[in-house]
């Protein structure tokens, strides 16, 4: 398949050739553990990289590989590894290059569990990292070390939507010989191709808007192919011999793709996160309808956007689209198709009137994800957020009375009218 | 209740709302909360952190081995490092017993040393030698037995109170014999590690793991690390692995009787050179085995004579048995480990713990037991 296709043409097609043992159009969901070897030798050459091919599904198992494959194509990346969550992709990605005694210039605004991540479990292996507020760009370049070997955040943060400079961050790694790592869950490659302006590897949360039906669990990381891993002696486990495969340097072998090899070949092989081919199959679905699905969550937000900014009941929105918002002009420039389909505001009346407004909403459903087909809500500093100190809940840019919401695919009229039901239990509990 | 009305109702319980006997697969990345002081109160809000289908799985396997608890994964060597990650921080010390699974070997001297984690690898079946390997510093004992691929077996009661008194974790890996032949929470270890890829699921179809923890205390662990890196299993997978799970003792029972016929053939067949099963009374740990496990399970192997040259030959022609990777699997399978599952175990490393470059490794599987050694006997009278 061709790189060369448009984006809604490689939605569709990309990793994928058609079935050859009976022309199946669908990608075959190959539920198997193991792949018989015509013989010894052949066994043995696809242990030691010197020929691809299938092992063992923990490994690679061909359904994932489609689904990696059409990632790649779609982000404009060399490679791509799936993983059994976000999560995981994020700890693979983490982990494949940064050793004990090294250190991450993080943005302060992601997802809990990110922020957990590094600053509780990454610490007990002598990993750390120092949080900057994204809107600062400055910043991340003030807290490079010298053992700094990550820059990391996510393009639209979480849950403030405050959007990264990615020109000015990547200029910033690659004047550090540092790779510059997106979170690139929210935008998907659809809204934006984080490789376009300099950033070095994207990971994604695929159970969001990728996958888009909130059926599967998964994550990818996507190797830019795009840092020259060579040219500082910073990344041994690229750089360097692999003894697990006689030696094998990866950045001689695998070039652009170096990075995704050492993510397969140690992260896969060792720790094991891997993706389901079932998943595979579900989240291949939902890449098909990407395009038309965010085109939808787009033109919803725009409607909830004015909606909600013209209610009464509402004391503040927020979304980068809106001239109000810090990160307009960014978003403007990095996001010109849409930034995003989350967006937050406050419940006049407070947290009783946020909690009120919540439990009465029907169609709107409250749980922790985003990114659903389905419209969805929550209150972050009650759950998504609940693990981190005050201090790390302003960084995040969270306040107590804020509601995010994802916006779904429902016919907006629908949604819009539940929110009145919803409105009005909160004017009901805030007595106003 | 016994093992065998255990692996079949353990963990289900019929649907509520349908009644159907199975537990659905819940398919579902995210669950509706009731309000917001009720989040979390029907017991999931997102499927990293939990999922009813993998839940059911863990209730199951948790029952089955006789723990407190128990966490999926999305492979063994997820399960693995989990419970490394979950055991062990920077500037603490390890002992691995010297046989284990290549991948397990991989993880500990060229991927967890690179966060400040030292490992021994002590001889397992010497109990003198584990305990001597101990430092202040230890916090995890790890032991495969019977280890993959040459059938060391370590004392699991022992080696407990050598962990006891060195204030350290023990963990078994209990792949090859399961919690139907094998209980180690009663002879005393703390947790009990599966690949369910192998015997649990039974049928080749899916890759997956299990931490079981003897304590809620230590599950709270394993769950906090899987979470935070993410390390899961599908509901699918679960559910396979749930099915599979109802047939565990009789597909255990028929594979390891199948075992015991094949390693007695090949211990009476002239170009054999050794054989090694853990049921052979020629087998160094024949009495331990018997002691500390009820059955030998269906891993074996042997060495042809002529080596490694035969031994090429005799797995590439043939037949019925399947050149794999993977074990405990309703189809039987042969695998050569020195270029296969343990590559990356250093040629001297291998030499000193006994995989020699002859080794061929059965995984025996369900197939009649006339023709997987008919099948040995036609690929030996070519050599």
């Amino acid at each position: 398949m061709s790189d060369f296709f448009n984006f809604d043409t490689l939605s569709l097609h990309a990793g994928q050739t058609v079935d050859k043992e009976f022309g199946a159009r669908a990608t075959p969901i190959y539920q198997t553990t193991s792949y018989v070897f015509p013989d010894t030798d052949t066994a043995s050459s696809i242990f030691n990289l010197e020929r691809g091919g299938h092992a063992y599904s923990r490994i690679t198992n061909p359904t994932v590989g489609v689904l990696e494959q059409r990632i790649a194509a779609l982000e404009g990346g060399s490679a791509a590894v799936c993983t059994s969550s976000g999560m995981a992709a994020t700890f693979c990605a983490i982990t494949a290059i940064l050793s004990q005694g090294d250190h991450i210039v993080a943005s302060s605004q992601m997802y809990g569990g990110n922020i957990s991540l590094m600053k509780n479990t990454l610490p007990r292996f002598g990993i750390t990292a120092t949080f900057v507020d994204p809107t600062d760009t400055d910043g991340f370049r003030n807290a490079i070390q010298d053992n700094t070997r990550l820059i990391y955040g996510e393009l639209i943060g979480n849950p403030g939507l405050d959007i990264l400079d990615l020109e000015a961050i990547a200029a910033i790694g690659a004047e550090h010989h540092v790779p510059f790592m997106v979170d690139a869950t929210f935008n998907t490659p659809y809204l934006c191709r984080c490789f376009d302006y300099g950033a070095n590897i994207t990971i994604h949360s695929v159970t969001k808007w990728m996958g888009g039906h909130g059926t599967a669990v998964g994550g990818v990381v996507v190797d830019g192919g795009n840092f020259d891993w060579g040219a500082t002696d910073k990344y041994p486990t690229i750089t360097e011999p692999y003894a697990p495969f006689q030696g094998i340097n990866l950045w001689e072998e695998f070039g652009p793709s170096a990075f995704a090899t050492r993510i397969r070949a140690e992260a896969m092989r060792d720790f094991g996160p891997s993706m389901a081919p079932m998943n595979a199959f579900l989240l291949l679905q939902g890449i098909e309808t990407l395009s038309l699905r965010m085109e939808k969550h787009r033109s919803n937000t725009e409607k909830m956007l004015e909606y909600l900014s013209n209610h009464d009941r509402v004391s503040w929105v927020s979304h980068p689209s809106m001239p109000s918002h810090s990160s307009h002009e960014l978003a403007k420039k990095y996001l010109p198709k849409g930034a995003g389909s989350i967006l937050s505001f406050g419940v006049k009346g407070g947290r009783d009137a946020g909690k009120a407004f919540i439990e009465n909403v029907e169609l709107a459903s409250h749980l922790a994800n985003v990114g659903d087909a389905k419209t969805l809500i929550i209150h972050p500093a009650t759950t998504t957020h609940s693990r981190i100190d005050a201090e790390a809940l302003v960084a995040a840019g969270i306040t107590e009375d804020m509601i995010r919401l994802s916006v779904g695919l429902e016919d907006v009229r629908d949604i819009q009218a539940d929110f009145e039901t919803g409105f009005r239990a909160a004017k009901k509990v805030s007595g106003a | 209740m016994g093992f065998r009305t255990r692996q079949i109702h353990a963990g289900v319980t019929p649907d509520p709302t349908t009644g159907a006997i199975l537990t659905p697969i819940y398919q579902s990345t995210t669950f509706v909360q009731p309000s917001v002081d009720e989040y979390l109160s029907k017991g999931f809000s997102y499927s990293r952190s939990g999922n009813p289908t993998v839940r059911a799985l863990e209730a199951k396997l948790a029952d089955l081995e006789g723990g407190a608890d128990c966490a999926a994964f999305g492979t063994g060597m997820s399960a693995v490092t989990g419970t490394m990650l979950a055991f062990l921080n920077a500037g603490d010390h390890a002992i691995i017993s010297d046989v284990a699974y290549g991948g397990t070997y991989r993880l500990c001297t060229k991927v967890l040393s690179r966060f400040g984690i030292d490992f021994t690898f002590a001889d397992g079946s010497n109990t003198d030698d584990v305990a001597s390997s101990v430092r202040d510093n230890t916090a995890l004992i790890l032991t495969e037995t019977p280890a993959n691929p040459t059938m060391k077996c370590s004392d699991i009661a022992a080696i407990s109170e050598v962990a006891k008194k060195a204030g350290a974790i023990h963990a078994v890996d209990n792949t090859f014999l399961t919690p139907y032949y094998q209980r180690p929470f009663e002879l005393g270890a703390d947790l009990s590690i599966h690949s369910t890829t192998k015997y649990m699921d039974g049928h080749n179809a899916t890759v997956g793991g299990a931490v079981i923890s003897k304590t809620a205390e230590l599950a709270e662990k394993v769950r906090f690390i899987q979470n935070s890196t993410g390390s899961i299993m599908s509901p699918q997978v679960a559910w396979l692995t749930l099915q599979g799970c109802k047939t565990l003792s009789v597909r255990m029972d028929q594979q390891s009787a199948n075992a015991m016929a094949i390693a007695e053939y090949l211990e009476a067949h002239p170009k054999v050179e050794q054989v090694c099963y853990p049921g052979l009374k020629s087998f160094a740990q024949h009495e331990l085995s018997s002691r500390q496990a009820s059955g030998y399970g269906a891993m074996l192997w042997f060495e042809v004579k002529g080596g490694l040259a035969a031994g090429k030959k005799l797995m590439d022609t043939i037949d019925v048995w399947t050149l794999a990777e993977n074990l405990g699997s309703v189809e039987s399978l042969i695998t050569h480990p020195v270029t296969m599952t343990h590559a990356d175990v250093e040629e001297a490393e291998r030499k000193r713990v006994g995989i020699i470059d002859g080794l061929v490794r059965l995984s025996v599987g369900l197939e009649d037991e006339e023709d997987l050694i008919g099948a040995l006997e036609k690929a030996l009278k070519q050599i």
